[in-house]
């Protein structure tokens, strides 16, 4: 998200803004989620899935946010996003992958899905420093 | 690609940020660009060329060739 310094023009700038606002509806459901009794009441209910879609609704979101990034952005920038992104994905992706075998065949403690979001970010953060190429 | 962006520029004593300007893109891209880190596309190219009134070939070294 950060590097390339993508706040230095205004297609940055909206992506920061937007990416921030999306990344804070996450975490504010998540957070309410882990340390109140809010959604108590919704556990095995119907309307459970309308939580599930409010909390994938900013993940989604993200989405938008980056393909709009590119469409506004120079052949550079974009391609270095697409980069970015891919690599990120793909960690997040494999980890997930790793850890769910692991559930199923080593014993590993289960971890909710809805922790790929966070993922995602962990290992964009880590990868997007050193993609600076397009090529 | 190798090129001759960064010469051009320091000839007409532009910056990095105002080449982009002029080319329509970011100053990283520009930078990107002198540094081999992005290889332009056609069009973009084309746009320095036209910029720098040379052909595209003066600039860029074909790697090809």
């Amino acid at each position: 998200m950060t590097t390339l310094s993508k706040q230095h023009t205004p297609a940055g700038r909206r992506y920061v803004m937007r990416t921030f606002g999306f990344m804070a509806a996450y975490v504010a459901i998540c957070v309410a989620m882990m340390t109140t009794g809010l959604f108590d009441s919704v556990i095995g209910q119907p309307v459970g899935w309308v939580l599930a879609a409010a909390v994938a609704a900013p993940v989604v979101g993200q989405i938008w946010a980056t393909l709009a990034l590119m469409r506004e952005s120079d052949e550079f920038v974009r391609m270095v996003t697409a980069k970015q992104f891919i690599i990120a994905s793909g960690l997040a992706m494999a980890a997930a992958t790793f850890w769910g075998f692991g559930e199923s065949f080593a014993g590993a403690p289960h971890l909710p899905a809805w922790l790929i979001y966070p993922l995602f970010w962990a290992a964009f953060g880590l990868a997007a420093p050193f993609i600076r190429s397009s090529n | 690609m190798k090129n001759k962006l960064k010469l051009l520029r320091a000839e007409r004593n532009w910056t990095q940020e105002e080449l982009g300007q002029a080319l329509g893109v970011s100053r990283q891209a520009v930078n990107a660009l002198e540094t081999e880190k992005h290889d332009p596309s056609l069009d973009l190219a084309y746009r320095i060329a036209a910029l720098f009134e040379r052909p595209v070939e003066d600039i860029f070294e074909n790697p090809h060739g």
